[in-house]
This record gives structure tokens, sequence and C-alpha cells, in this order.
């Protein structure tokens, strides 16, 4: 779904954060958010130097490449969901892939990123993302194995026969009454409360 | 099963974008296109540099897979954020290609060059008859797809 063009958006005063270890695309990604009117930027090229600028600003947004030495994208938004300040730990990340290796897939599924732009991509999709995630109103789940927003968009309850995990999730099971049938007079009540005289 | 806790965030970005102020998303996309053009040459060139250095690698054949795949998903990455789409596609079929080798633990020189001079093809031809250039494309992947994943 294409973002309206005549939509208006407003990243004067965001803060963001563009992490990338390949100075050329880290200019690159820099010129775009310039572009969408972005004036706050912070540019790191590693996972250590954007860990610091977690630690030390407040920041509205982090955009970061999936694959760099040391420490990836991946393990950055690890790091980000779990040790990170409280302050910056649900920050909202958008995570840029090129390629996935097979090594990678399963990490990437549990990274705790918003959203996943693949490359390649214009700058009308990151905007796109970008607005999305303004609008993400999903939950974030924090689990042993899991942090970051759920995974599932829309909450269709557990699947059938298992129990679910979320406090409000309901049993699938309908077990017999355990109280009498209403008749119809308390049904009528229930639809048309009557007025009553204290 | 351990019990997962829901936390209910609020963004300050929500906030921000709905600001009164800023910019039509129209507007903003093509502000950063023109901020992006401004950077398009020094990107072809460092790209052009990038199948140097895998041309290079092919000729030799002393490089890692691991090395031709991080040189591969380097111009992957430069290219993708100038959506140059079918060198995008041509680099992830020989990133695609060295993963599978990897996983079958075997280095097959032939198949890696011919990724290699098609990227250099479609880097020197960037933007004409897109239908020609489809096709070198699809050849790769037909090259790749003989390795199972």
């Amino acid at each position: 779904m294409a973002l309206d063009p005549k939509i208006r958006i407003n990243l004067d005063r965001s803060r963001v954060l563009l992490i990338d270890d390949n100075p050329q695309a880290l200019e690159a990604l820099h010129a775009m958010f310039r572009g969408f009117g972005v004036r706050k930027q912070f540019k790191c090229g590693s996972g250590a130097e954007a860990m610091h600028v977690v630690k030390t600003q407040e920041l509205d947004l982090i955009v970061i490449d999936s694959s760099m030495p040391d420490m990836d994208g991946y393990d950055f938004v690890r790091w980000l969901r779990r040790d990170a300040p409280d302050i910056s730990k649900f920050t909202p990340v958008i995570m840029l892939t090129g390629h996935a290796a097979r090594s990678m897939v399963e990490k990437s599924r549990d990274s705790g990123a918003n959203f996943v732009v693949s490359k390649p991509f214009t700058p009308e999709i990151l905007l796109q993302r970008v607005f999305w995630v303004a609008k993400d109103e999903r939950q974030m789940v924090v689990a042993q194995g899991y942090v970051g927003p759920d995974r599932r968009f829309k909450n269709m309850g557990p699947p059938l026969g298992v129990k679910g995990r979320r406090r409000d999730d309901l049993s699938t099971h309908v077990g017999a009454a355990t109280a009498p049938n209403l008749d119809q007079s308390d049904i009528d009540m229930l639809m048309k409360p009557a007025k009553v005289q204290l | 099963m351990s019990e997962a806790e829901f936390v209910k965030v609020k963004y300050r970005l929500t906030e921000q974008v709905a600001q009164p102020g800023g910019m039509t998303a129209g507007l903003a996309s093509e502000r950063a296109q023109r901020e992006l053009a401004a950077h398009a040459g020094d990107a072809m060139k460092s790209l052009g540099n990038m199948i140097g250095r895998l041309e290079v690698m092919c000729r030799d054949k002393t490089a890692s897979l691991d090395q031709v795949y991080e040189e591969s998903s380097t111009i992957l990455d430069i290219a993708g954020l100038f959506d140059k789409r079918v060198l995008c596609d041509a680099c992830y079929s020989l990133c695609e290609l060295v993963d599978r080798q990897r996983t079958h633990n075997k280095q097959e020189w032939t198949s890696i060059t011919v990724h290699v001079n098609a990227a250099r093809l479609l880097w020197t031809r960037d933007g004409q008859d897109p239908e020609t250039l489809k096709s070198v494309v699809d050849g790769l992947w037909a090259i790749t797809d003989r390795l199972n994943p």
C-alpha cells in the first residue's frame, strides 16, 4: 500500500540514529533523511559507536543496516531491546537488509526490529516505513527468547488447542454450562432495562 | 512455556509526525531523491571499483567464499540505496550462489565469474534496455538454482 503523497509528515524535531559500516551508504541514508526534513541525525559506522549514542542521547528512530562486521544489525537491536537504558529500550528500529544468508534468517526474525526494508528501495519506500513506524500500535513483547514488537499484526487469538500466552487470551475450549439457561424474562430485562425507583 | 509480558509503548515519533508544519510525503520523497542524486556519481564509481575487486578475485582464484560474499553484499548494499534494481538482483543471485556453495562446502569459480562478468555488464549498461538486462539476471538465477539451497 503506497503512502498517499498528499499526506503531511513532520520530522523536523525527530532525532534519528543512522548506522551503517559503509561510509557511502551512511552518507546516502543521511541525504535521504535530510530530504525528509530530519534536522538532528547521528551517524555511526559501527554497533559500538551506536551503543554510545544510545546511552547518551534521546532518539526517536534508529535505522540500521543488518550486515556489519563485529556487531551486526541484529545483535545491535538485541542489545538495544534487552540491555540499553530503559528510556531507549523500545526506540523504534527500521532494519535495512541486502541478502539474507541462511544462517541469518532466524536471527533476523528474532531481532526485535519494528520493520525490515529489503534493498533495493526508494526514498518513498523508506518514508512509508517511517510513517508505518509512527503509526505502529503493536505492543512490545518481553519474553525470555524475544524482546520486540508483537510479531502478530492482528491478534487472532492463540492457535486452536494451544493455551494462549497473553494475559487476555481467551480459552478456545467451550465447556459445559455451569448455570441454568436464562429464561425469556431475564433476557428481556437485559435488553430493556427498566427504570428503578430508589 | 514462559509467561510473556506485553508493554504498551507510545512513540514520540507518533506525536512528531502529526505536528503542524512539515511537508507532504510527495515533497519529502522528491527532496530525498534530489539529495540522493548528488551522491549517485560517486556511488556508481565505487560500484565499478568493487566489481573490479571481484574480477581480480575471479582471476586469481585465491579469495575465500566469505570474501566474495562480503564484496558482493557490499555492492548490493550500495546499489540498493540508489535503486539499481538489476545490479542488485545480479548481486543477490551471487550472494545466494556463494551462500549455497558455502552450505555445500564447495567453491566453484566458473559460476561466480559468470556472475561477476554479468555485474560488470549491468553496471556499464545501467538504465538501458531493461528487458534484455532482466533476461541476463534470469540467466544468473538459472545458474544459482542448479545448486540446492
